[in-house]
């Protein structure tokens, strides 16, 4: 499974990247929006990992770019609160309860990331 | 006068609740990063328990990181505490510049959420007597009105002199931004802090200009 990891806060998608590397995942981070669209222009994604509240671009805007290069990829987004109104925006957008609130637990991580694959 | 201060009032819960909220993300941030390493910590040691040898080195960095984390949202909680006492702190003597750099501190994520660089101009310390939360109010209500219309990089800058018996505050913005438009957001929501500061706000060409009185009558001090 390749995934996609898509924060401003370097030390977390690094850190988060190399956990989910030591679990079998091909996981890329990258921490603004250029380099995520890069990213996917270049490779092959099965999912992205996106956090919600990012400078200049929002996470939510970020998947419907990311969508119009890869059509097939699927998305979870990351907040920080999970307050009503992002965890709206995010069920929306995602088409599912694809949503997860920081400080993340892996295996729930790890979870989702299996459910979506398999989906 | 008295539904001046009652809306001035409101503006503050509100003030207090864009800022605590933000605040609290950048706390979040920091307990994230350092869960992930926790969480790498644990990884590594089910790992030696599989007979892979631990790196001391790797080790060391780790925990550099996570004191750091801990330092971040040290700072942070501290900024918060000051932020929450300024909201009953009565009316002080104080430089405006203090009040400027707290400012800046307070609404910093939100800025770079916006690509927006705040600086503070350097100069003479200009007193002024205040109540500390009610001008940072109104300096975040130029700066809110600045995000909404703001699509990239921007700038402002806060300056002060004084100017006879009042203190003269300027927000230069960078090039291409509908001043006159922020201005009257500004006047129009924030009227009743202009009152309750007895300030009067006008835009100028790239800039807001604010004129406050340095020293507030003793009977509108005990009122305010």
């Amino acid at each position: 499974m390749r995934v996609l990891l898509v924060d401003d806060e370097k030390e977390l998608v690094a850190t988060l990247a190399e956990r989910l590397e030591m679990r079998g995942i091909d996981a890329t981070w990258v921490t603004d929006y250029r380099a995520a669209l890069a990213a996917v222009e270049k490779e092959a994604f099965d999912i992205a990992l996106l956090d919600v509240r990012m400078p200049e671009m929002n996470g939510l805007e970020l998947k419907r770019l990311i969508e119009v290069r890869r059509p097939t990829m699927k998305f979870i987004f990351l907040t920080g609160h999970g307050s009503e109104e992002d965890f709206k925006a995010c069920s929306a957008e995602s088409g599912r309860d694809y949503y997860l609130i920081k400080p993340l637990q892996i295996e729930v991580l790890m979870a989702k990331l299996n459910e979506i694959a398999h989906a | 006068m008295n539904s001046q201060y009652d809306a001035a009032n409101t503006l503050g819960l509100q003030f207090f609740g864009s800022m605590t909220a933000s605040i609290s993300h950048e706390i979040k941030n920091a307990l994230a990063i350092v869960n992930e390493n926790a969480g790498l910590l644990g990884d590594l040691a089910l790992l030696v328990d599989k007979g892979r040898p631990l790196d001391p080195q790797r080790l060391q960095i780790m925990a550099e990181k996570i004191r750091q984390q801990v330092q971040r949202a040290d700072t942070i909680i501290r900024r918060l505490n000051r932020f929450a006492h300024s909201a009953h702190e009565p009316m002080v003597t104080t430089d405006i510049r203090e009040i400027f750099d707290f400012t800046v501190a307070l609404a910093a994520r939100l800025a770079t959420m916006k690509g927006v660089t705040m600086t503070v101009a350097p100069g003479e310390p200009v007193q002024v007597e205040v109540r500390p939360f009610q001008l940072e109010n109104l300096l975040w209500l130029c700066l809110k009105h600045l995000f909404v219309v703001t699509s990239g990089s921007q700038t402002v800058e806060f300056a002060a002199e004084a100017a006879g018996a009042d203190v003269l505050v300027s927000l230069r913005f960078g090039a291409g931004l509908p001043v006159s438009e922020i201005g009257a957001w500004v006047l129009s929501e924030g009227q009743p802090l202009l009152t309750v500061l007895r300030a009067e706000l006008r835009p100028e060409a790239s800039l807001l200009r604010l004129r406050l009185p340095r020293k507030t009558e003793p009977s509108l001090a005990r009122e305010r």
